[in-house]
């Protein structure tokens, strides 16, 4: 009789449980499931996005074009995203960790600083774009100075590798205070008794780094490795401001390629078969990130 | 934060990733709705909105329209970059506005616009034959935008010694030569984003045009290529850019700021459209200015075909819950003589019988029109029967034609140029 009411009451447990899941699961299918089973569809087909003129089922076709590249503008565009993707990970993560080192402490200058150099990922990428293309254009602030001051100007922008260097340079600038968060925090779990331990065996700064910090912190450096290479394989909105692709292709990176080239004209299908490739390469990025990180970790687990 | 916390949050970054890279998916992916149906009778017009085309005076345009007709009038700017981008996305949210201002039809979004074909007005109005599609009006304007025109400084022109505006490409080197050697900054101005490749198809319409009549249909049947249409223009500019009349700084550098640049007298030549005789009304130089027609090879032939392109072009959407309020809206915007000068006003344009303009850079430029001996319609605005069968003809080409200042040869860019097309009339 006792085994019979506890089998009821977790069956009506369990079916609250799942009544309760139900809102969540009902508006996660509806708003990301269903867009992105509908975007998988329509990357098999010819399609304008017009509703009335519906889309014509082709196969492999728009994927077949994006390898074929008849044109050669997507192989460029490929390049120019691992390139933002690789150097800008290093940049933001290098940039945020070090920052990071010298703002570990609380102080009242060390929280104003942490808040300064939040602020420019608190801005729209657009406006960033636009703010960086006023500074470093050419006859902007800072071409501006170097006329006045009777020296030549700086292609920032109107070189197609200066602009890719300027590009890259402004991204970092707006992204890694999310990154110096993560770390910020990171340091903050780091056994202050183990690295007083190092200290006392006649461990120096940076060995006492090399040999407690930066293991412990191997957990937040896979995140923060992700996120922003995830982050940055996406960049549309600051190309969008400072470049708009240019000079000539110079600065397409591929999520320029699908909003800017393929869904502007109209060209949905193809547009849908770019995103999916953009989301299975971050996928196998981001697995292979984790798998070659797990040996840090464990070595984190050994030092926490 | 603990090791536990930081495995958490990696476990909901791969998580995480799909939904934060499905938003690009998403953007594809969702559901068209059904259209917005206007059953209050009014009318929803989509417009470009400006510096000279103010939302405020959209809806002072409107104002008589909506007081004698009783049909309300909301006037709604473009909710991406342009009007050309906000239609088809409005198209496909089954949201489109009733009026479409500002575009012409193109191949995927004519199927989407009314015939107004049956309606007596809209064969009277401005370049109805050249705008038609097999004898079908699906977009009407109020007049002629002219293209091919090249502003000059004539304080620096007479400084130069040239006497006379050039009328053949040998002439328009000499006065570049010229002008450079008098230390003029920019002896000839381009400018960034849309501007470079509508700029150098703005001074290549009248030689193009009388060396291939209808260049258009001639790609589109095969018997030209887009490359060898453009090739020879793309060699002129090249040896601009050797000689150092142009610099890859002008690419980088916003037509605004090009504008200003001539306004202020760094500048000897800028190619640009009717448009920018507006913007010299408002910030008028303090140096004589000229305009005139860009040249062609054979002085016999001068002035060449100008390039030109309909003004303030109207679309009805085919799907509008209020046909009659649409049409009655674009009928009173396109012959109502008030509507027309008030449209003249916000942005110049010629027609046939207008009073002449108080501008009097619009002056100069309705006289180059006058003298034109026909208009073509431009590359950048292909449409009905000199539609080229490919979208992004201009932002392709503006690309392309950019690589010019980094290096690239003319013939290199010219076959790119038709290796795009071919690929793209495929689908």
């Amino acid at each position: 009789m006792a085994r019979t009411t506890t089998t009821r009451r977790g069956l009506l447990s369990g079916l609250a449980n799942g009544l309760m899941t139900l809102p969540a699961a009902v508006v996660y299918t509806g708003l990301t499931v269903v867009p992105v089973g509908y975007a998988v569809y329509y990357s098999f087909t010819q399609y304008n996005g017009i509703p009335s003129q519906a889309p014509t089922w082709v196969g492999w076709e728009n994927y077949a074009r994006i390898i074929a590249d008849p044109i050669g503008d997507l192989r460029p565009a490929a390049w120019v995203t691992l390139v933002i993707a690789v150097v800008g990970a290093v940049l933001v993560n290098g940039a945020a960790l070090g920052i990071a080192m010298l703002l570990r402490r609380t102080t009242a200058f060390n929280t104003f600083a942490r808040a300064v150099m939040f602020y420019p990922h608190v801005l729209s990428a657009l406006i960033v774009g636009f703010l960086w293309q006023a500074i470093l254009g050419p006859q902007g602030a800072v071409n501006n100075l170097l006329e006045n001051a009777g020296r030549s100007t700086w292609p920032f922008l109107s070189d197609p590798d200066w602009a890719l260097v300027t590009l890259i340079g402004v991204i970092v600038w707006a992204q890694f205070g999310v990154q110096l968060v993560l770390y910020l925090a990171g340091l903050q779990a780091v056994s202050p008794e183990l690295q007083e331990a190092a200290r006392l065996d006649g461990a120096n700064g940076p060995q006492v780094f090399r040999h407690v910090t930066w293991p412990a912190l191997a957990p937040t450096v896979t995140v923060t490795i992700v996120t922003s290479i995830l982050s940055l394989l996406k960049v549309y909105d600051v190309v969008l401001g400072l470049t708009n692709g240019g000079p000539g292709d110079a600065t397409q990176t591929w999520a320029y390629e699908i909003l800017a080239v393929s869904f502007a004209n109209n060209k949905v299908g193809l547009a849908c078969a770019q995103a999916v490739l953009l989301v299975v390469v971050a996928g196998i990025l981001s697995f292979t990130i984790i798998a070659l990180r797990r040996r840090a970790e464990e070595g984190a687990e050994a030092v926490g | 934060m603990s090791t536990t916390f930081l495995r958490r949050a990696r476990g909901a970054v791969v998580l995480g990733m799909t939904p934060v890279l499905a938003l690009a998916l998403a953007a594809c992916g969702s559901e068209a709705g059904s259209g917005e149906a206007a059953g209050d009778g009014s009318v929803r017009m989509l417009v470009n909105i400006t510096d000279n085309l103010t939302q405020a005076k959209w809806e002072e345009l409107v104002k008589p329209f909506e007081d004698e007709s009783g049909i309300d009038v909301k006037i709604e700017g473009p909710s991406g970059q342009s009007v050309a981008e906000s239609f088809p996305s409005l198209l496909a949210a089954g949201t489109a506005p009733d009026v479409i201002e500002s575009i012409v039809p193109g191949p995927d979004t004519a199927p989407e616009v009314l015939d107004l074909t049956e309606y007596d007005w809209a064969s009277g109005t401005p370049m109805a034959d050249l705008y038609s599609t097999d004898g079908t009006i699906n977009v009407v304007g109020v007049g002629m935008q002219a293209q091919s025109l090249m502003y000059y400084n004539a304080d620096l022109f007479a400084e130069a010694g040239i006497t006379e505006p050039p009328t053949t490409w040998d002439e328009l080197d000499d006065a570049l030569a010229a002008l450079a050697a008098q230390d003029v900054a920019t002896p000839i101005a381009f400018a960034s984003d849309w501007a470079t490749g509508v700029q150098v198809q703005e001074i290549w319409h009248p030689q193009q045009n009388v060396a291939t009549p209808g260049w258009q249909q001639s790609v589109a049947d095969g018997s030209s290529t887009l490359g060898d249409q453009f090739q020879p223009v793309f060699e002129h500019v090249a040896d601009w850019i050797e000689a150092g009349y142009t610099t890859a700084d002008d690419v980088a550098t916003d037509s605004g700021t090009q504008e200003a640049n001539f306004i202020a007298g760094d500048v000897g030549i800028y190619p640009m459209g009717s448009w920018f005789s507006t913007t010299l009304a408002a910030s008028p130089p303090d140096f004589e200015v000229g305009v005139f027609a860009p040249p062609v090879d054979d002085a016999a032939a001068a002035p060449g075909p100008m390039g030109a392109t309909l003004a303030f072009p109207y679309m009805v959407w085919k799907g509008t819950a209020n046909p009659d309020g649409a049409t009655a809206l674009v009928e009173y915007l396109t012959t109502d003589e008030a509507a027309i000068a008030a449209q003249a006003e916000m942005d110049s344009f010629s027609r046939e019988g207008l009073e002449p303009s108080s501008n009097e850079y619009a002056g100069m430029v309705q006289e180059l029109s006058d003298a034109a001996p026909s208009y073509v319609v431009p590359g950048n605005q292909t449409v009905g029967d000199y539609a080229l069968p490919v979208a992004g003809f201009n932002p392709k080409f503006t690309e392309l034609v950019q690589g010019l200042w980094q290096g690239r040869s003319p013939a290199d860019v010219a076959g790119d140029l038709t290796a795009w097309y071919e690929a793209e009339k495929l689908g």
